[in-house]
């Protein structure tokens, strides 16, 4: 077990399924902080017993994959997420499908409805998608990203990373780093550490700065070096070449000189700082590979791990909620 | 000869500064008198209506109307679209060009107002597109569509970004003696955009247009007019800065004016939050200072007129994630209701809203109508300003039925619209 660094953790007294206010899992702007702990907790118990059949929620439960973007790691941890609970799994990706002969979302979502599924698992290149499709359909939806919106289980992996490794995350130093502009990531991720009291700081070229971010209780920088100093955790995000128009930095030459993490720059953070990246990396881009692949200090391949265990704890809470 | 009286009505006519219980009397369809006195006993008259102290005005003269007809009757045929204008207390509109084919040469020009004349209804004036195919390059035949009637020139919902042929144009609708009419927009700023950039943008994840994207234009329009003779019109106006070059412009007396829509005085960007595609509109719905500016801008006049901005849009382009919907809404029915409710919440005063609603676009685009003179063509309405209803666009006469304002309660409601003395909307 890499993960099995425990030390300084917090009791997770919690036995049951974690308890969520709604229906569908689309965004964690507006969840709670019991809600998110729930989760988290049940999420640290279920990485603490991986293949132990702690639940079988699921049995009996159909869950769909559809995915309008392609995916490896989010399709496949869903997947395994729910093998593991005892669901059957189905996945759509939409090559080959029939939206690739012009069918619409709605009319796809009213399609799924007729199979009567559990659960419904959504990413979809449009913000807003996870949410229209929640209004058509009967199943709950779990937003598996929607455009440059949410993402919300990345942030409750990352959460749940964070907290086995560190014990908490309320009062640590956190820099998220890169294409704030186009990255549902990032914006789950502000929303999820704020509400858990993290300190919350963004380091990004001024032209990938969402309008007025400033209002979302984070602190913004323009300098890479300054703004990680003194962090517990270095996040950096993907550039997302495939949304960007091609003006937002003048080379990736020049977007790793500035922007990209390296060894040298991570000096700069806290003795102990820990690097982190949703994935897929762009190697030498936004982070050199001796910086990503330092098992000392980087919790990526943790990531992946951790997002099996936090996806099992939100399809759980939502097939309890439906029962 | 036919006379008609109506009387014990809420007289308001801006053009003569009456406002107050008075009489309006019509012979062949021409306003033959009108007064806030007691009317004279003598005279006959083959109708005598009690108005029953209801509001009686000039009718709406809508100075920017989109018809899916030609091209997408499916959407909206012409009667319907002149009904539900008629309904709407609607005496005259002027519909956008954007039709398919587009109204780009007189022919087309022609055929709208002939089609239009046969069905009936409001008086229908047309804009001609400013370029062939309203591609934004190639300027069409502006003066063969004036001949045909084109009360104005425009490039609909997109602007003439190039310089060099917005003057051209500027100058040559000006010779023809026709405003221009530019939607400001600077599209290589708003690519891709989906709504107002702001706070609400960045939370929602959609891509954002900036506020500037409106001024940049006026600003160089308003450059180009000082060295070029011209009338100038800013549609669907919605920044606090594109208000304010307009009132610095108007101050510097240079022939600008500016219409704005019911959703810009009323709804700001936070409406967008549940991603409900009815709100998505070209321009976005703005930020709450600019909607104020808006409010503003109408009390003081920098806005001259208040338009529908009526666009039907399939609802098969709207039942879709916001980003790719297609922007646009209804807005005949709903027109004079939602106006009034700056007046109802003590904005601005009926008369000026009547002078919005009715003799400012009038006198833009010099067209009949606007005013209750005697010797005028009696263009006229009746409407009960406090009656409240709930907006439901399953009711609307219209066909076009998507609204932003889906169950807004308003209050004001159309009674009957008359058109050269003649009735062409009775409420039962």
């Amino acid at each position: 077990m890499t993960q099995g660094d425990t030390t300084g953790v917090q009791s997770h007294k919690q036995t049951g399924p974690a308890k969520l206010a709604n229906r569908h899992l689309l965004g964690i702007e507006g969840m709670s902080p019991l809600e998110i702990r729930s989760l988290l907790d049940r999420g640290h118990m279920f990485a603490d017993n991986p293949h132990d059949g702690v639940s079988d929620a699921l049995h009996g439960k159909t869950i769909i994959n559809l995915f309008y973007e392609n995916s490896t790691r989010t399709r496949v941890s869903f997947e395994l997420a729910a093998k593991r609970l005892g669901g059957s799994v189905l996945n759509i990706s939409v090559a080959g499908s029939s939206v690739k002969k012009g069918e619409t979302l709605l009319d796809t979502a009213t399609t799924l409805n007729a199979m009567h599924p559990d659960i419904l698992v959504v990413r979809h290149n449009c913000s807003g998608a996870a949410l229209l499709l929640s209004q058509h359909i009967d199943a709950s939806v779990i937003n598996a990203g929607d455009g440059r919106h949410e993402h919300p289980t990345q942030a409750l992996l990352d959460a749940l990373t964070i907290r086995r490794r560190i014990g908490r995350i309320e009062g640590l130093k956190i820099a998220i780093c890169g294409d704030i502009a186009n990255s549902r990531v990032a914006r789950s991720n502000i929303h999820l550490l704020g509400t858990l009291g993290a300190e919350l700081r963004l380091v990004c070229p001024v032209t990938l700065l969402p309008a007025n971010i400033g209002n979302m209780g984070v602190s913004v920088f323009t300098d890479f070096e300054s703004g990680i100093e003194g962090c517990d955790i270095v996040m950096m995000l993907r550039l997302q070449t495939e949304r960007m128009a091609g003006t937002e930095t003048p080379s990736q030459r020049e977007y790793f000189n500035l922007f990209g993490l390296d060894s040298g720059k991570l000096m700069r953070a806290a003795p102990k700082a820990l690097v982190m990246h949703p994935g897929p990396m762009n190697r030498g881009v936004e982070i050199d590979s001796a910086t990503a692949d330092d098992v000392e200090k980087s919790l990526i391949r943790t990531q992946v791990e951790m997002g099996v265990a936090a996806r099992m704890a939100c399809l759980e809470a939502l097939v309890t909620r439906l029962a | 000869m036919t006379a008609t009286r109506l009387f014990n009505a809420h007289i308001i006519d801006p053009s003569q500064s009456l406002n107050g219980i008075g009489y309006l009397d019509v012979v062949d369809g021409v306003v033959n008198a009108i007064g806030l006195d007691t009317p004279s006993k003598s005279g006959k008259f083959e109708q005598l209506i009690d108005c029953q102290k209801s509001c009686l005005s000039p009718g709406i003269v809508d100075m920017r109307v989109q018809p899916a007809d030609p091209g997408a009757e499916h959407l909206e045929s012409l009667s319907t679209l002149l009904a539900a204008a008629a309904g709407g207390g609607i005496t005259a509109l002027a519909c956008l060009p954007d039709t398919r084919p587009v109204i780009d040469e007189a022919s087309a020009i022609d055929s709208l107002c002939l089609r239009a004349s046969r069905i009936g209804g409001p008086r229908l004036h047309a804009y001609g597109a400013a370029t062939k195919g309203l591609d934004g390059h190639e300027m069409a035949e502006l003066g063969l569509m004036a001949e045909a009637g084109a009360v104005g020139f425009t490039n609909c919902a997109t602007s003439i970004n190039d310089s060099l042929i917005m003057r051209r144009l500027l100058a040559y609708s000006n010779m023809l003696d026709k405003p221009f009419i530019q939607h400001c927009e600077d599209h290589a700023l708003t690519k891709d955009a989906e709504m107002n950039e702001g706070e609400t943008s960045t939370r929602l994840g959609l891509l954002g247009s900036p506020s500037e994207a409106e001024v940049i234009i006026i600003d160089r329009d308003l450059h180009l007019l000082r060295r070029t003779e011209a009338r100038y019109h800013v549609a669907h106006i919605s920044t606090r800065a594109g208000i304010e070059a307009v009132r610095q412009a108007k101050a510097e007396g240079l022939a600008v004016t500016a219409d704005t829509a019911p959703p810009y005085f009323l709804l700001n960007e936070l409406a967008v939050s549940t991603y409900n595609t009815a709100f998505k509109l070209s321009p976005p719905l703005r930020s709450e200072d600019d909607r104020q500016a808006v409010i503003e801008g109408l009390a003081d006049g920098t806005i001259d007129a208040i338009a529908s901005d009526h666009m039907p849009v399939d609802r098969d382009a709207k039942m879709q994630p916001f980003g790719p919907a297609q922007p646009g809404a209804s807005g005949l029915d709903t027109l004079l209701a939602l106006s009034l409710t700056l007046v109802h919440q003590g904005h601005i005063s009926m008369a000026r809203m009547i002078e919005a609603l009715s003799l400012a676009p009038a006198s833009i685009l010099d067209i009949r109508g606007g005013t209750l003179s005697p010797g005028c063509s009696a263009d006229f309405i009746l409407f009960r300003p406090d009656s409240g209803w709930i907006v439901k666009s399953a009711n609307f006469i219209s066909n076009s039925r998507i609204t932003p304002f889906e169950l807004h309660p308003v209050q004001g409601i159309v009674d009957a619209t008359y058109v050269d003395g003649t009735a062409i909307f009775l409420r039962d």
